[in-house]
């Protein structure tokens, strides 16, 4: 009976139950609970940005011996097309398309030590943490399928290929800054204490990014909690874009005038020198 | 001094595109060339998207060729009609190549064709000029005979002569088909969407060999169509696709036309046989580069790109 109150106990304390990860450790006495917050929680883009950094930190209730703290940052999902190189009369041509959706343009993920140590595969591919695990799907080429009984399994018709297409988005993006993964990346400090630092680079996609604080404890998390950050273009970044998207007819006129008036201009003060 | 280029979307030094902007308009503003056909390749090598460096490039070339076709007007030295039809191809062509362009930034293959085009177009003027150059060099150190260079081809009736819709050209003093004017109009038209060039130097001799166009009113003529379908093209990239980076523009202007000034001053005074061969080394250098690019083996096998088909990095 108290065993099963615990359990409730712990279970009404987490404060994102993600995904249903119901795996809450039975000899648990202490409840546990996460609190986070950012150095910035608006990242602006100006014309002076090259890359932002910002501390995630925060503090752990509850924290006990062998736990260990999962930091995942997740940006704007996007639609992707992913193009495999073929020599083509001698020449490397862009061939055989795989559209990906909903893939993150950022993704980060930062840990005590290296997932593997602590975190149990399936509770990792669940959440989506870490390279291996994050979700890259393809669905025009996949179907579910029941295998070995259990149902819902997707299989792509790609086979092995779709792998190749997996790493190159995760290779590409990595090569960027875009998907970072930093294993001792979450330091404690003392007594539930936390902080990790986190990089965006240059090329940072703008929109809403949501931070995910994963407490694991026993190769499961017992707990979790989301904070967001926003990254948007300001000052004559925002308005150079904006404008070119919301007004592009009359954008192009400017921009014609613009270099009427250069020309022009350089041309008349030229002359009379 | 990093500066974020908003539709670029990449940060790039700012010093380093206001030297680039002086320095290839000092060449342009010396040899009487756009320059696009060098700007556009280098401005693609430093990490800018080729859609955004090929829109923006059309728009500096809008910048570069209004001082000098405002000169040649006030001088006369044009042939308005031949501009005005030429000008007409170029209007179809821009608006067929801005389409061309968006479909195959659809379907992926945008940064092969704006390579393979400057390949082929960077090669054979490359090659054309340093044959020229080293030939009229050799002349020079051989001290041989200084009498005229070889004439051009003597004038004989071609398949041009032959095609119908004849209209007359009183200033440059010939009657000959629409078909050639409005086709090499067109053709450039489609160069500066697809291209980022404004295309002088496949019309000049276009309208010199194929056209007989008498050379006083070439250059003035080519400029006035430049000036007409890049700016068409600079509008139409903007309102369609949304690559025309206006920070880097500017900043492209303000180094094309001081170097341009600079550069038609010094044009005047040098010798330009060595130059015109180091321009011509310069131009096969872009050249066997892209080439290259095209058949090495690529640092990844695979592309990313947005569904838009706009790369992603």
């Amino acid at each position: 009976m108290m065993r099963a109150l615990h359990g409730l106990l712990a279970g009404l304390l987490w404060l994102a139950p993600a995904g249903g990860a119901l795996a809450a450790p039975e000899d648990e006495i202490q409840p546990v609970g996460i609190i986070a917050a950012l150095t910035q929680e608006v990242v602006e883009i100006r014309s002076n940005f090259t890359g932002a950094d910002f501390l995630v930190y925060g503090a752990v209730t509850g924290l006990a011996e062998g736990d260990d703290i999962v930091i995942v940052v997740r940006g704007p999902q996007e639609d992707l097309r992913v193009m495999r190189k073929i020599r083509t009369f001698g020449i490397w041509v862009n061939r055989a398309p795989i559209a990906f959706e909903n893939i993150y343009s950022y993704y980060a993920v930062a840990s005590t030590r290296s997932l593997s140590q602590f975190a149990t595969f399936s509770s990792l591919r669940r959440e989506g943490i870490g390279m291996e695990h994050l979700r890259l799907s393809a669905p025009a080429h996949e179907r579910e399928e029941t295998r070995f009984g259990v149902g819902g399994v997707v299989v792509t018709e790609l086979g092995a290929e779709i792998v190749d297409y997996r790493r190159a988005i995760v290779r590409n993006r990595a090569r960027d800054g875009l998907y970072v993964e930093s294993p001792g990346g979450v330091d404690i400090i003392d007594g539930g204490l936390f902080r990790a630092a986190v990089r965006l680079p240059p090329v940072t996609p703008v929109g809403e990014y949501a931070l995910d604080i994963y407490l694991f404890r026993d190769g499961v998390p017992v707990a979790s909690r989301r904070t967001t950050l926003q990254v948007r273009k300001a000052g004559l970044e925002q308005a150079v874009y904006d404008f070119a998207h919301n007004h592009a007819p009359l954008y192009g006129i400017v921009a014609v005038l613009i270099a009427l008036a250069a020309g022009w201009g350089a041309a008349e003060v030229f002359r009379r020198r | 001094m990093d500066i974020y280029l908003p539709i670029a979307e990449v940060s790039v030094n700012l010093f380093l595109i206001l030297a680039l902007g002086l320095g290839v308009g000092f060449l342009s503003g010396m040899f009487g060339v756009g320059g696009g056909f060098l700007m556009t390749p280098i401005l693609i090598f430093i990490g800018i998207p080729p859609p955004v460096a090929v829109a923006t490039q059309t728009n500096q070339i809008v910048a570069s060729s209004a001082s000098g076709a405002i000169a040649h007007f006030r001088r006369k030295s044009l042939d308005l009609k031949m501009g005005l039809y030429l000008l007409a191809g170029g209007v179809l062509g821009s608006i067929g190549g801005v389409q061309i362009f968006a479909f195959l930034q659809a379907t992926g293959q945008i940064n092969l064709v704006i390579s393979l085009c400057y390949v082929g177009f960077l090669g054979v003027i490359g090659g054309l000029m340093f044959i020229e150059s080293a030939g009229a060099l050799w002349r020079r150190y051989r001290q041989g005979k200084t009498g005229t260079p070889p004439k051009p081809r003597r004038r004989r009736r071609g398949l041009i002569d032959t095609m119908p819709f004849k209209v007359r050209f009183p200033v440059s003093g010939l009657y000959i088909s629409l078909i050639p004017v409005i086709g090499i109009g067109a053709m450039v038209g489609i160069l500066a969407a697809l291209m980022g060039v404004g295309g002088g130097f496949i019309m000049v001799p276009a309208m010199i060999y194929i056209l007989r166009m008498p050379t006083s009113v070439v250059i003035g003529t080519s400029l006035f169509q430049i000036l007409f379908v890049t700016a068409l093209t600079t509008f139409l990239q903007a309102s369609q696709n949304q690559t025309v980076d206006l920070v880097l523009a500017v900043l492209l202007i303000v180094g094309g036309v001081i170097g341009a000034q600079f550069g038609a001053r010094a044009g005047q005074r040098i010798r330009a046989e060595e130059l015109r061969a180091a321009l011509a080394l310069m131009v096969l250098a872009v050249c066997i580069k892209l080439a290259f690019d095209l058949v090495s083996d690529p640092a990844d096998m695979f592309e990313l790109m947005e569904m838009s088909g706009r790369p992603t990095s």
